[in-house]
């Protein structure tokens, strides 16, 4: 038998928690619970705003048996208090249970070596060059392996949203910002841009495969390879070409710049005495704008090279991939 | 009625219009303006919902599209919610509320509202020039791209007048609250709705210089290249979201406050009763002007901002939701063992506390980090918004306008189309926003020009919902019309309120007071009996009095 609160309560989960897409990502679960809390929280407030409404227009509304109000008390400090108090509580709950999962979605478990995806988001059209060095216009990743997109636009602001992984971040020309995610679920499920771009960006789409293992996701990798450039090989040709060896060496050894090889990752000192750490964000600037943040013990002589997004991705590359030497 | 003399036949022609500083004209042409703007945004968000009435699009170009959504946006916000309570009905009775014969500085009133008349014709020069697509929120590099002609840089210049405007507005009305109080007004013997314009007038005053300096740096950048916004001028974006949201978040209030004030207003006087918990209510305006300063980085977690930048944000977004429970239990708890009537006004408030309701706590799902990150940027966003500024704000509006409408033209409404648009618009609103957060919790994006097969259910239902809010309010309209040129004579005192606009003739006299009045207590409903529907309220004649 069909009980009437249960046929109820069945639709407002259908309107709400029900309405989410499928789950994807090792995130989804907590963001789905967070949703669900706040979905009840807000049902029972409406319930109560609107119950005490309707109750009360239908107590108190003026008709020939009622000619005027009842007294009452105009303020009660204890109710306020109660009022105020119980929605700051809620704040609380809601707060603290969100932010764990936040957490949980911008950080990668310490220690997990994530698989770095270079993402460009251009109008009208996403392009992923993965670690292996294929590059593509659909994200490859593996069932369970956790993945870094590092995103980059060459034009405006675009953002990447898979809703199945309950996961955005916005691709900003001028620097790089970053995503991580594990897969949970192999399948394919659309990439959408949710930062408004222009013309198309309702078509600026793409997709997620997510291979069931690594062999599936490796035989992709190979197939079609050695057409476009790689990024490591754009870096290695960019820091040949623009005279970058003059200064920085690759084998550790000193020069007038400090060496490339092994700073990777690494916190460094610089001559104001504060210490950065070498990511895509600091390479960046020392190419476009060298004298911003020297290394201690060098001078600030290196003239702004002017390289495009592309360029400086495959820098990065390279610089990346002389972290741990021959 | 004393004599035949009151506002709008002291002085005739178009000049007694157009120069006047009287603060009742003043407000009654801001009213023809925004009422416009408010056509205009309508006309915009129409094109809107039937080009989604098909998946793949088709009524227009993705071009003019994007134009339509854009320009819904900037004129609704710009030329109507931000400047449609303050300057419209603010500027009518404010005023009268403190017993005062003017604002504190009419001359600058005057100037206020032809800023704002220069920001709208910079608007519509706009549109004549093709139009802009950048989306209301102007966001670089995309706004200020080397391609763009002269419509970005009129649009900026229109949005950098009307920000004037709305300053000027809050400096008056600061300015009147603190110095032209009537004899015996003490500060807690205002009415709320003056408290909620004092809060506005600290946002508007701090917040929008603000948003002044960005359009103007970003018209600068795109003239002279000054390397402040554009990544390739080595500018940053993310500076301008900055600026941007420090006042236009703050603006949501500027958008809310006052449309609570008038809450406060209209659920006392039809529950004759006192307003519950007056102090709170009064505080929590304040408060919420004061959160809503810092909580600006909530339109940007998913930007790259730092980690613990959108924490605290988070934090800061959440606590907003305090002083809004405050007002929301207060105004029930004023209902409770009231004498309901169920006039158009009132029947508006009802509606405001159920859409209010949905747009506050769907606020929540935006505060918290974990929800916001995927729901950012969808139609769930879109929804919110609409319940807070279309739902909340324009119901409000309208129940402000029925309610002061008599005060204003000297004439009474017919109810029954007065409750039928009440009725209208509460189920076409619904029926158009409900929708939008199930497709944004599905995964649509907003600003989509088509959209996947999946959400063309939901986007003809909220087209269908938009149809029915049209009517609504053209019903509106036809109300005020109809009473314009057929509505009876209105007393001083139709609804039996307290406060002082009520103890002037409608409409009033130039000088609003014949005797100038002194402070009363606004929500004391015992010194006033109710004579006939065409009399209205007068007050109880004291024992011994003559």
């Amino acid at each position: 038998m069909i009980r009437l609160p249960d046929l109820l309560a069945g639709s407002l989960i259908a309107a709400g928690p029900g309405y989410m897409p499928e789950r994807a990502s090792s995130v989804a679960e907590g963001v789905d619970h967070v949703f669900g809390l706040l979905f009840w929280i807000s049902a029972f407030f409406m319930v109560v705003i609107v119950g005490f409404t309707i109750l009360f227009v239908i107590r108190y509304r003026a008709r020939p048996s009622r000619t005027g109000p009842e007294a009452s008390p105009d303020h009660s400090t204890r109710l306020e208090i109660f009022w105020s108090a119980i929605p700051l509580a809620l704040v609380f709950v809601i707060f603290a249970a969100s932010t764990k999962v936040y957490f949980a979605m911008v950080e990668s478990d310490p220690g997990s070596a994530p698989q770095r995806v270079q993402v460009t988001g251009r109008r009208w059209s996403w392009w992923f060059d993965h670690a292996g060095g294929k590059g593509s216009k659909e994200l490859h990743v593996v069932v369970g392996k956790p993945v870094e997109l590092v995103l980059a636009s060459t034009d405006v602001i675009h953002s990447l949203y898979v809703p199945e992984f309950r996961l955005k971040q916005d691709a900003v020309p001028g620097r790089f910002t970053r995503m991580v995610f594990t897969p949970t679920v192999a399948g394919s499920y659309p990439v959408l841009c949710t930062e408004y771009c222009g013309t198309n960006h309702s078509t600026m789409t793409s997709v997620v495969v997510v291979h069931p293992d690594q062999a599936s996701f490796d035989a992709w990798a190979a197939e079609g390879k050695g057409g476009d450039e790689t990024l490591l090989e754009v870096g290695v040709r960019v820091f040949g070409e623009k005279g970058c060896s003059a200064c920085h060496s690759t084998d550790g050894s000193a020069g007038v710049g400090p060496s490339v090889k092994g700073i990777w990752g690494k916190e460094e000192k610089i001559t104001t005495g504060a210490t950065i750490r070498v990511d895509e964000n600091y390479i960046r600037e020392s190419i476009v704008k060298p004298g911003a943040k020297i290394s201690a013990g060098y001078e600030d002589m290196m003239p702004p090279i002017p390289l495009d997004d592309r360029e400086i991705q495959g820098i990065v590359a390279y610089i990346q991939s002389l972290k741990d030497g021959p | 009625m004393t004599s035949g003399e009151n506002y709008l036949t002291h002085g005739k022609g178009i000049r007694s219009w157009l120069l006047t500083v009287d603060h009742k004209r003043i407000g009654i042409m801001y009213l023809g303006l925004i009422a416009f703007s408010l056509f205009l945004g309508g006309v915009f968000a129409m094109v809107v919902r039937f080009h989604l009435w098909n998946p793949g699009g088709g009524l227009v170009s993705n071009d003019a599209y994007n134009k339509m959504f854009t320009l819904h946006g900037a004129v609704m916000i710009f030329l109507f919610v931000i400047p449609g309570i303050p300057s419209a009905m603010g500027n009518f009775v404010v005023p009268l509320m403190v017993g005062a014969k003017d604002v504190a500085f009419p001359r600058v009133n005057l100037l206020s509202f032809w800023l704002f008349v220069g920001g709208a014709v910079l608007f519509v020069a706009t549109l004549v020039v093709g139009g802009i697509d950048t989306g209301w929120t102007l966001y670089p590099p995309y706004s200020l791209e080397s391609s763009r002609g002269l419509g970005i840089l009129l649009a900026l210049t229109g949005v950098f007048l009307a920000g004037f405007s709305s300053i000027l507005t809050g400096v008056n009305f600061i300015a009147t609250i603190h110095k032209m109080r009537a004899p015996g007004q003490g500060w807690f013997d205002l009415p709320l709705f003056l408290w909620a314009l004092y809060a506005t007038g600290i946002i508007q005053i701090f917040a929008t210089p603000v948003l002044g300096i960005t359009v103007a740096l970003g018209f600068l950048e795109r003239v002279f290249h000054l390397g402040i916004f554009m990544p390739e001028y080595g500018g940053d974006p993310v500076l301008f979201q900055h600026f941007f949201w420090f006042y236009s978040h703050p603006a949501v209030y500027i958008m809310i406050l006052p449309a609570m004030g008038i809450v406060s207003e209209v659920v006392a006087v039809f529950s004759r009763k006192p307003i519950f918990g007056y102090k709170f209510i009064a505080m929590s305006s304040i408060a919420i002007a004061v959160i809503g300063f810092l909580v600006w980085g909530h339109h940007m977690f998913v930007s790259g901002q730092s980690k613990w930048a959108n924490v605290i944000f988070s934090f800061l977004t959440l606590l907003v939701a305090i002083p809004s429970a405050i007002k929301t239990f207060n105004w029930l708890a004023t209902m409770y063992k009231g004498h309901i009537v169920l006039k158009t006004p009132m029947l508006y408030v009802l509606s405001f506390f159920a859409i209010f309701g949905v747009g506050g706590l769907t606020g929540l799902f935006l505060g918290a980090l974990a929800t916001d990150i995927p729901l950012h940027d969808t139609y769930f966003v879109v929804a919110h918004f609409h319940f807070v500024m279309v739902g909340a704000v324009m119901i409000a509006f309208l129940s402000g306008l029925f309610y002061w409408w008599p005060k204003m033209t000297g004439r009474m409404y017919d109810e029954r189309l007065g409750v039928a648009s009440a009725l209208l618009i509460f189920v076409g609103f619904n029926v158009t926003f409900i929708p939008q957060f199930l497709a944004g919790t599905r995964g649509m994006p907003r600003r989509y020009a088509t959209y996947a097969e999946q959400f063309q259910g939901l986007n003809r239902l909220s087209t269908v919902g938009s149809l029915l809010l049209a009517a609504g309010l053209i019903v509106a309209l036809w109300a005020f019309v109809k009473s314009l040129r057929s509505g009876a004579r209105a007393p001083a005192n139709p609804w039996g309120g307290a406060t002082l606009e009520w103890a002037t003739p409608s409409p009033p006299p130039h000088d609003n007071f014949a005797v100038a009045p002194r402070g009363v207590h606004p929500y004391d409903y015992t010194g006033l009996r109710h004579v006939s529907e065409e009399a209205g309220w007068e007050p109880v004649r004291k024992e011994g009095a003559p």
